[in-house]
């Protein structure tokens, strides 16, 4: 069975790809915009993070501006499409690629340790918790404010005009909505969220790596669509707490199934399990209607 | 007002697929004008209202609506004063977003978002009270998914959401044509009512020339990127189906004519 520690590691990374989700939420299922550049984006925000904190940053200020610099990773991503006209997720792959070079050269080398440094963590230590559960404190608190704010943003004008755009964008302009303005708006916050991510996934692990990206995307699509099929994301809100619920369901099956010895699974069959998860993800939903449908059926 | 003149436009200019779909087309609406357009296959109808709309930037001429030219402008800069409705029944609304969204959409055309609440307290009982001159009962069921409205209930959603606030120019491009009989003609009838009722300025494409004349007060037709003839007032008192099919088979022939002409 699961380590208590094994147990809180896994709410934590999950709540840290909730943010990766929300993200992934606002281009995939908001705007219909297919983008891989949160593979360039959570590393970019880990390393700037890194960086400025090294430098001797407030860590929320580092971390801030690591938002940032993923919001531009974003928003490079959206011109490129809306200006350029590029194909959407041909341009999130040409960010993508160069922000490898981008983060190689924030950090000056593959990776940057923080083991020592002074992270948003720290304060939080002086809890009464146990070690392993104060990141999962912080992070809740982090995904429920991200959460309220995004909420709130849907339901405002300018993200009703963004849900348009992504809907029906020949309405959203015929309304007298700046369409590629919304585009480069949303792929912008997605990204910053998951710059966001990747500054805390870094300060909670202790370095970044310009490798730790590659991947994202899947992990982030994997809790998207496996929070959806537990909870019918028929609202916003639903919506947005099916990223979260589905991030950390799916850091918790990984860590099962790391964890039992049985299947003989080791660290480096991550990539294959979490494929595998995906698959199923989007499968499952499909085969559990037909048995539900057979099942209602034969009662009838 | 809205004046468009000598407008042109030609679609894939240089390829085998060469278009010619607007060749100087010139047409001015005054305040308070209901004009219905005509015209066969490939005339250049929807190419026009597009042109009107944004959706289509023309090569040449110019496109004034009430004194300010428009003609290079994108979509969402003229829909302030310029409002739309599409054939498509699933154009025209959101089917993802709520019965309150969508008008909340509307009522902010042309105009800046903000961050406030876009489905704001005051706008519920005129969204109501808007809905409920619809005769659906959708005046109950604003938390409802547009996706789950028949073609009929959503084009007059998109009717309305077109008349929440105020237009230089309304565009109907053949509203109608994508409803059953019966349908058809309640929308037709809802949207003499509300450009009566409001006094709009409208342009309605339509396939269909016996509508082209039972309502509005200018009939115009098109033919190959072209006004052929345009009639009002008591000219256009008493003409029937007939008349206007000879008034198009005249202009053909004399379009025939003029191509003899030039092979001569």
């Amino acid at each position: 069975m699961l380590s208590e520690i094994a147990f809180y590691g896994a709410i934590e990374t999950g709540l840290i790809y909730g943010l990766v989700a929300f993200g992934i939420y606002i281009s995939f299922r908001v705007l219909d915009f297919p983008d891989l550049t949160v593979d360039g984006s959570f590393p970019l925000g880990a390393a700037v993070a890194a960086v400025l904190i090294i430098g001797g940053w407030n860590p929320w200020i580092a971390t801030g501006a690591a938002v940032l610099a993923g919001m531009a990773a974003g928003a490079v991503t959206a011109l490129l499409n809306v200006k350029l006209k590029i194909l959407n997720l041909l341009a999130s792959i040409l960010t993508m690629i160069a922000l490898y070079s981008v983060n190689l050269r924030i950090m000056g080398r593959p990776n940057v340790a923080l083991l020592t440094e002074e992270t948003v963590l720290t304060p939080w230590y002086n809890l009464d918790l146990a070690y392993h559960q104060v990141p999962v404190l912080l992070f809740i608190v982090v995904a429920v404010v991200a959460l309220i704010l995004l909420w709130r943003f849907m339901k405002s004008e300018t993200g009703l005009a963004m849900r348009a755009t992504g809907a029906n964008p020949r309405m959203a302009r015929a309304q007298g909505i700046a369409t590629g303005a919304m585009i480069v708006l949303g792929v912008a916050l997605s990204n910053g969220l998951v710059g966001l991510a990747g500054a805390l996934f870094a300060q909670s692990q202790g370095a970044a790596d310009v490798t730790m990206g590659v991947g994202v995307i899947v992990i982030g699509l994997a809790s998207l669509i496996g929070g959806e099929a537990v909870i019918t994301p028929s609202t916003v809100v639903r919506a947005l707490l099916a990223c979260v619920f589905g991030a950390i369901i799916y850091r918790l099956a990984i860590a099962f199934a790391l964890n039992a010895d049985v299947l003989g699974l080791q660290a480096q069959d991550l990539n294959l399990i979490t494929a595998v998860l995906v698959t199923l993800a989007i499968v499952l939903p499909g085969v559990r209607s037909s048995v539900i449908g057979k099942f209602t059926r034969s009662k009838a | 007002m809205i004046s468009a003149s000598d407008l042109r436009l030609t679609f894939g200019k240089g390829t085998p697929l060469e278009n010619p779909a607007l060749r100087g087309m010139s047409l001015t609406v005054n305040q308070g004008e209901f004009v219905t357009v005509i015209g066969s296959n490939g005339a250049g109808k929807s190419t026009f209202l597009n042109a009107l709309s944004g959706e289509v930037l023309v090569d040449s001429g110019e496109i004034i609506v009430d004194n300010v030219d428009v003609t290079k402008l994108p979509t969402h800069k003229r829909a302030g004063r310029v409002a739309r409705v599409f054939q498509d029944p699933l154009a025209g609304t959101c089917e993802a977003l709520s019965i309150e969204e969508n008008l909340a959409l509307a009522i902010k055309r042309g105009q800046r978002r903000g961050l406030s609440a876009a489905v704001k307290r005051q706008y519920l009982d005129q969204f109501r009270e808007s809905l409920a001159s619809l005769k659906l009962g959708l005046e109950s069921r604003l938390g409802d998914k547009m996706g789950l409205l028949s073609g009929g209930q959503r084009q007059a959603v998109s009717l309305l959401m077109a008349s929440l606030t105020p237009s230089s120019i309304l565009l109907l491009d053949e509203h109608t044509a994508a409803l059953d009989p019966k349908t058809a003609a309640f929308v037709l009838e809802l949207t003499t009512q509300i450009i009566e009722e409001q006094k709009l300025t409208a342009l309605m494409v339509t396939h269909s020339m016996k509508q082209a004349l039972e309502v509005g007060s200018r009939t115009v037709m098109l033919h190959q990127g072209q006004v052929v003839f345009d009639i009002a007032g008591k000219e256009r008192e008493g003409l029937e189906v007939k008349d206007l099919l000879g008034l198009f088979e005249k202009q053909r022939g004399l379009e025939v004519d003029d191509d003899s002409l030039l092979l001569g």
